[in-house]
């Protein structure tokens, strides 16, 4: 896993590499006694495809010895200093950590080219960088330092309970320094594991929300388009299918989340307004161009003024001769008022046949039963407008 | 340009068939004198060729009509643009007028009314459809009380007047300019001035609904 070393022991002692790792674990787990060796390990046996080993190259080169040399001393030197200052009962265990430092250094400075790669792919995953070759190495270091002091001085401390008195202040503060330290140590690399679950999630959502626009489209759209080519010769009827599918797609984009729960009956006045353009559309052939501004709630009469106007749009859609209707519909405070209007061929209202007069007349009741008025004004030239309003009893809205 | 000749017009759409279909409609009545199907192109060749009007899809690729109406108003303000699009989204509509679209007509506009939208664009008037007409309205009256989201400097901007609302609904309602002229007894350019205003308070108001048109209202 790290330098390969369980892997190498298990094929020459011919025993499976995760027992060896296992009994690796828990040596570490000994007192770190395991990380030594592990690194004595790595260090002195040639790695597999190179001819020499960490320890041969770094003791036949001058420099390198002079370097380790020099830095052992120094270690010692430290660690007895160290040792006069208290810190007795962390003494095997110190001396066991400089041990692997002093490894680990030699295996820095004697890898190959091609594991000094594999080092460093392992140190930045682990430790103490937040976001791939973005971080300066002045703040690394820092970051290390700070860490490694802190987690040391807090397992200082944690050494001495018993000793003394005020054991919980130093538990607890030993506890806390050491904690904070490992925190320090491994919070750039616990962030960025979340950072990258995070981004993995919003990936998946991405795809979801894909996978639902296909489907979608599938559905509707390339139905709507098969069936379109079948109709190919009857422009009416593609029309119509166009519509029908501008209409889907429209109020899917509008709300995507409530599309297709709408089939029930609608509530609002914008609701109507829309069902009755759905309803003249695919009927009549007949494009219904809705306008609305404001909404309230339906109540009895404002449902009355929906069925007069569905009324004055079939009927303009029917004989007006018009292709496309525009309905305008305002809901204010004091009244609620509803326009139709095509573009078609108006009639003269004193010559209209009795059957439309019965249906002027189903227009202008419903609209006088609930207090309304209803107006409809037409001319040969300009076609015809109906116009329809309710007012609004003093109601709190 | 002088009144006799034709608007020299340039079309920006990322659909080809599109750009065909409005370059066959239009070609009698306006001069096209350039094509882009991307908005850095766009923006190039319309600071180069400096068109009448600008024909503007909505939705493309990398920022759609609103980045060429930015993008061309930094070198050249006179440009005017007229949004085209499938969608009637309220926040399209009222984003890209803002950004400085002189009106918004929609695809399915029939072809002697695309011309006539042009030619208002081309004499500086704006260009309401009734759909526009409706959201302007929504926005303006239906919420009166409803606060600036920022202090206003000038509070006739978040107002129409009685006047502008009438033009506006029998718009809404689908009357041309001349019919509406001659429903309110004013003249046809009293109706363009009428509407011209309304347009510059769409674009510089602060009022809440305009600010905050996405989130408030996701429908229609």
């Amino acid at each position: 896993m790290l330098g390969g070393v369980c892997g190498g022991l298990a094929r020459r002692l011919g025993v499976e590499t995760g027992s060896v790792r296992l009994l690796a674990l828990v040596s570490v787990l000994l007192l770190g006694a395991g990380v030594p060796l592990y690194i004595a390990l790595w260090v002195g046996v040639t790695r597999r495809g190179e001819s020499e080993s960490i320890w041969h190259r770094t003791s036949t080169d001058k420099r390198e010895k002079e370097i380790l040399f020099v830095v052992t001393i120094a270690a010692i030197t430290l660690l007895i200093a160290l040792q006069t200052l208290g810190l007795h009962a962390l003494g095997v265990f110190l001396w066991l950590m400089t041990l692997s430092a002093l490894g680990a250094l030699v295996m820095w400075r004697g890898c190959s080219d091609s594991e000094r790669d594999h080092l460093r792919e392992i140190l930045s995953a682990v430790i103490a960088k937040s976001s791939a070759g973005s971080d300066k190495w002045q703040s690394v270091a820092l970051r290390t330092g700070g860490g490694v002091i802190m987690a040391l001085w807090g397992m200082s401390l944690l050494s001495r309970v018993g000793n003394e008195s005020g054991a919980a202040l130093y538990v607890l503060v030993g506890a806390g320094a050491l904690v904070a330290g490992l925190f320090i140590l491994f919070a750039p690399w616990w962030i960025r594991t979340i950072r990258d679950l995070s981004f993995e999630r919003r990936a998946r959502v991405r795809a979801q929300d894909r996978a639902d626009m296909a489907a979608h489209v599938h559905d509707s759209v390339m139905q709507t388009l098969s069936l379109i080519q079948r109709a190919a010769n009857d422009p009416n009827e593609v029309t119509r299918l166009a519509r029908l599918q501008e209409r889907d797609l429209r109020s899917w984009l509008a709300n995507p989340e409530a599309f297709g729960t709408s089939s029930s009956a609608p509530t609002t006045l914008r609701q109507s307004a829309l069902a009755i353009e759905r309803e003249v559309e695919d009927n009549y052939g007949v494009g219904v161009d809705v306008v609305v501004v404001g909404d309230c709630a339906l109540d009895d009469a404002v449902t009355a003024l929906v069925a007069a106007g569905r009324e004055a749009t079939v009927n303009a859609a029917k004989w007006s001769g018009a292709s496309n209707i525009s309905l305008y519909i305002e809901a204010e405070p004091s009244e609620v008022s509803m326009f139709i209007r095509d573009q078609g061929h108006g009639f003269d209202p004193d010559e209209v046949p009795s059957d439309r007069q019965g249906i002027r007349r189903s227009i202008h009741e419903r609209m006088t039963r609930h207090g309304g008025s209803a107006v409809i004004r037409s001319s040969l030239d300009s076609g015809t407008e109906v116009e329809l309003r309710l007012p609004v009893p003093s109601r709190a809205r | 340009m002088s009144t006799l000749s034709k608007p020299r017009v340039f079309l920006v759409d990322d659909h080809a068939l599109i750009r065909a279909g409005i370059r066959a409609e239009l070609s009698h009545d306006v001069e096209i004198v350039g094509e882009a199907d991307e908005v850095t192109a766009a923006i190039e060749m319309i600071i180069e060729r400096t068109p009448d009007v600008v024909l503007l899809d909505v939705h493309m690729p990398d920022g759609g009509g609103l980045a060429v109406i930015q993008g061309v108003g930094a070198h050249d303000a006179s440009v005017k643009f007229l949004a085209l699009s499938v969608s009637d989204a309220a926040e399209d509509v009222i984003a890209i007028v803002r950004a400085g679209a002189r009106g918004y007509v929609t695809k399915n506009i029939e072809g002697p009314e695309l011309v006539e939208a042009i030619l208002r664009t081309a004499a500086g008037d704006a260009v309401f459809s009734r759909r526009l007409a409706g959201f302007v309205l929504d926005a303006f009256i239906t919420s009166g009380d409803q606060p600036a989201s920022r202090p206003s400097l000038d509070p006739e901007l978040d107002q129409l007047t009685t006047r502008e609302i009438e033009v506006l609904r029998l718009i809404a309602r689908g009357y041309t300019y001349k019919e509406i002229a001659l429903q309110l007894d004013i003249a046809n350019k009293t109706v363009e001035s009428h509407v011209s205003a309304v347009l510059r308070k769409l674009q510089l108001s602060n009022r809440y609904q305009l600010t905050n048109w996405a989130t408030e209202r996701r429908l229609l």
